[in-house]
């Protein structure tokens, strides 16, 4: 093995993301104060029961939007249905905790539907005949509504390769449509459709502003309130663990059906086009009605509601000092975005070269971050910077350096990168199995580099990617609240962030303003990588 | 003694922790020589080149090149600084770059008084039509032809093609042999070609390498490596005659079951008594038809120029003979066919 600088750098950057996950399984073995005896007898069963309804809830629903959508935009030619096909994606744009907060304001009491109901027919007893969704079924629909994309994606995507030779060997052996779909498309996208699930089960499970917006006690809010109200940061860790390990199961899950997704997408060669079922009138209505519902339901209802207490209370976003928000924003996504793709580069490349399997097991390891909920990683960089600080620095009698990592936009920024570095990784390393290792080969022979071949052929090459994985993670920076709510500086805010305050404040009105904006933005980018998000 | 331009001494090849071909010792002694690698596949001939290039390591014996050992158990310069091009049998464009910015990378670091014509090379590759093209926009062959273009206005000490033609047509092919062939002389580059086609390696190479069993069985002139192989492995890898048994009766004959007497003058001397195999190759043997040594048409292989009759003697040997395609007859399976008399066969191979 040779230990060169790039297989130095690489392990670096695997290690320094590995650190909070090796801190949560760490913090297992301390002891915390005697709440733990008092939640374990009380509140924890509590935080799994509900965390396994949330849970379950979500998969039943995201499957069925998910599977249902991506089969009628993939098979069936219908008015709108190349609008469909990419609008439904939207709904990535609209984080769970801001769906929660549109849901509570169109049917609470007096709410935008009391309005409505009031502006159509008059005054009247209204409230008691609009329906309720609160609770864990608020928190079902909410997350469900923001998180089915990945369901549909995916498996849009796997009944897309799906060989159109596939479904005439259905029909050539004398299958039904219906017969077709559950014997052959169903089982064919299958590995798919769980890799969907399983992504949305590990977000599900890492929610926190929906489920804290309706008070649902899981464990990712256990554990935000083991830590804020108990102050018990071993005891957050403890149950970060429980949490950690039924993700890290999803996780596997997750890559193992996708690899088998692989499989069962088609080779160079490409596949035959397949030809699409043009329906009457009547069945074309009933795809549009139900593609347009779940449009409707999933991101035109939140974008309205928040457009609409914005244009009622105008006040709301002449108060806000949104151009600020705006810069706060930008600036963590420009910052985060270019610390993941710079040491994403150096880590994949430093994989590709030294060719060593301990760095790429760790690696492996180090990426599973993605997985673990934004309110574990944040408190395990917290236990993390605690403890070094406690043990080095203070130990050597220097300054300590909690300011400089908690609080800061630097110890923000670093928790981002570990969050979201397999998402850059990862994207990296689908544009690097791309480029054939005899192209880095000739490159060298040509006299090239190891540095001028990373620098003149890599970077060029996928540059494509890079800008891919910019808006990814531009994306899920906008969005991302624990992380953000748990380390930004004192006074410093995101439209996430105020918007989580506007609403845990009960002033759902004010949390328009931000919510419609974050949208907004997000959609932007959506919008932009559809295509690539589409076709993989 | 002289410093040989190019010399692997007692080297062991190893691809993935394995072994391929092990104490190959290989010499071309001045500039501008072209050797041929041939062997069948996943043989190890691509890690020899490979390990040449210094992509590979070696942990035993040494490689020099211009006198300036490049590879050895505790040396290693690395590829870039080897001035070896190395020609992959895949397609390594840079796939971000069109064709003729591919190929004129590799021209980059030659002096301008030292550079060959890139156009000419273009014309020669039939290249001119995909020039604007990207590497995914042209076929396997043309990509071939493209990456042999760059490795060749790179000007390299050593180049080193991994079956260059392997994915080129027929029809174009011996026309590119021609012209790499004529090029390369002209230009003297020290060239190593790996193949697994004979005919191209006994075309183009001064020398040719056997690599057999994990390691090199023979390293000769193309002649010699036909007419003289000097293993049983040898000739059944080059498949081009066959083994009968046969006793030596004087230091220039041998005495066969089925074909009788046979006169000629021995590669290696037997002594009188020995019982040999003897190498019958298809140009060995003369048809005639008024002969009375008569054997039984078992299949015809019709090769444009020639046929090659595979015959049967009486002790159910099969044996290969050539005749050219203007012969005024053509035999058919399970008819006789008459082999001249007295056999002479100018070297007698025997093992």
């Amino acid at each position: 093995m040779k230990f060169n600088s790039w297989y130095l750098s690489s392990f670096l950057v695997s290690f320094i993301v590995a650190i909070p996950i090796l801190t949560v399984f760490a913090s297992f073995f301390q002891e915390t104060t005697n709440y733990f005896d008092i939640l374990k007898n009380t509140f924890l069963i509590e935080y799994i029961y509900n965390s396994l309804i949330l849970l379950l809830g979500v998969l039943v629903l995201t499957l069925f939007l998910g599977v249902g959508c991506a089969y009628v935009v993939s098979f069936y030619e219908f008015p709108g249905v190349k609008f469909f096909k990419w609008a439904l994606i939207l709904s990535f744009a609209v984080p769970a905790y801001i769906y929660a907060y549109s849901l509570t304001a169109f049917f609470e009491n007096f709410g935008t539907l009391y309005s409505i109901f009031k502006s159509l027919f008059g005054p009247g007893e209204y409230n008691q005949s609009i329906p309720k969704f609160d609770g864990m079924l608020g928190a079902i629909l909410s997350i469900s509504f923001s998180l089915f994309g990945y369901v549909y994606v995916l498996t849009r995507a796997s009944f897309h390769y799906q060989s159109q030779n596939l479904i005439e060997l259905g029909q050539n052996l004398g299958f039904s449509k219906y017969k077709s779909f559950f014997k052959i498309i169903l089982p064919s996208a299958r590995p798919a459709i769980v890799a969907g699930l399983a992504l949305v089960a590990m977000e599900t499970l890492s929610d926190f502003g929906a489920v804290s917006f309706f008070g649902i006690a899981t464990l990712t809010t256990g554990i935000y309130d083991s830590w804020i109200s108990f102050d018990d940061l071993a005891f957050a860790n403890q149950l970060s663990f429980f949490l950690l390990l039924f993700i890290l199961g999803l996780f596997f899950i997750e890559n193992i059906s996708r690899k088998k997704a692989q499989y069962h997408s088609p080779v160079k060669g490409g596949i035959k086009e397949k030809k699409k079922i043009k329906l009457n009138f009547s069945k074309g209505f009933l795809a549009f009605g139900f593609c347009f519902l779940v449009f409707l339901v999933s991101f035109l209802f939140p974008v309205l509601q928040m457009l609409y207490w914005t244009i009622i209370f105008p006040k709301n976003l002449f108060d806000l000092n949104t151009f600020q928000l705006f810069i706060n924003t930008i600036y963590l996504v420009f910052l985060s975005s270019v610390v993941l793709v710079i040491f994403s580069f150096i880590s994949n490349y430093g994989n590709r070269v030294t060719k060593s399997k301990f760095l790429n097991y760790l690696t492996t390891f180090s990426i599973t971050g993605y997985a673990i909920p934004g309110v574990i990683l944040a408190v395990a960089f917290i236990t993390f910077i605690a403890w070094f600080d406690n043990a080095f620095i203070k130990a050597f009698e220097f300054n300590s350096i909690k300011r400089v990592f908690i609080g800061s936009i630097f110890g923000l920024v670093i928790v981002y990168f570990i969050r979201f570095y397999s998402l850059a990784y990862n994207g990296l390393k689908t544009g690097y199995e791309r480029i054939n290792r005899s192209i880095d080969e000739s490159s060298y022979l040509l006299g090239y580099s190891k540095i001028k071949t990373f620098l003149g052929i890599h970077v060029p090459y996928l540059k494509n990617s890079v800008f891919l994985i910019g808006i990814l993670i531009t994306i899920e920076v906008i969005k991302e609240l624990p992380i953000t709510l748990i380390l930004r500086p004192f006074n410093f805010e995101t439209f996430a962030t105020t918007a989580y305050i506007f609403a845990s404040q009960d002033l759902l009105e004010a949390a328009a303003v931000p919510s419609l904006f974050l949208i907004l933005i997000a959609s932007t980018f959506i919008l932009i990588t559809s295509k690539f998000i589409l076709k993989d | 003694m002289a410093n040989n331009f190019f010399e692997i001494e007692n080297v062991s090849f190893v691809a993935g922790g394995k072994n391929k071909v092990n104490n190959v010792s290989l010499k071309i002694e001045n500039e501008g020589e072209i050797v041929c690698l041939l062997g069948p596949s996943g043989i190890g001939k691509t890690t020899i080149l490979r390990t040449i290039a210094g992509l590979e390591k070696i942990n035993k014996g040494k490689i020099n090149l211009k006198g300036r050992t490049i590879s050895s158990e505790n040396i290693h310069i690395e590829p870039e600084n080897r001035n070896i091009a190395l020609s992959f049998q895949e397609n390594s464009l840079f796939p971000h770059y069109n064709i003729e910015k591919n190929i004129n990378l590799g021209s980059d670091r030659v002096k301008d008084d030292k550079k060959i014509q890139t156009k000419e090379v273009i014309n020669f590759l039939n290249l001119n039509k995909i020039l604007n093209k990207f590497p995914h926009e042209i076929s396997a062959g043309e990509a071939q032809r493209a990456s042999l273009a760059r490795s060749l206005v790179s000007q390299p000490d050593l180049l080193m093609l991994d079956e260059p033609l392997s994915n080129v047509d027929q029809s174009f092919k011996e026309e590119i042999q021609v012209e790499l062939k004529q090029i390369l002389t002209n230009s003297k580059i020290t060239t190593i070609i790996v193949t697994h086609d004979s005919y191209e390696a006994f075309y183009l190479g001064s020398k040719c390498g056997i690599i057999l069993d994990g390691e090199l069985k023979q390293y000769d002139d193309p002649y010699n490596v036909y007419h003289l192989p000097n293993s049983v492995e040898v000739v059944n890898f080059l498949n081009r005659g066959t083994l009968i048994p046969a006793e030596v009766t004087s230091p220039k004959s041998l005495e066969n079951e089925d074909l009788g007497t046979i006169t000629g003058n021995f590669v290696r001397p037997f002594p009188i008594g020995s019982k040999v195999k003897l190498l019958i190759q298809p140009e060995d043997l003369q048809h005639d038809d008024a002969s009375n040594l008569k054997l039984e048409v078992v299949d015809r292989k019709f090769r444009g120029s020639n046929f090659i009759y595979t015959l049967k003697t009486l002790n159910n040997k099969l044996i290969p003979v050539f005749v050219h395609s203007h012969h005024i007859h053509q035999h058919e399976v399970d008819e006789k066919f008459g082999i001249k008399r007295p056999i002479h066969i100018d070297h007698i191979v025997c093992f």
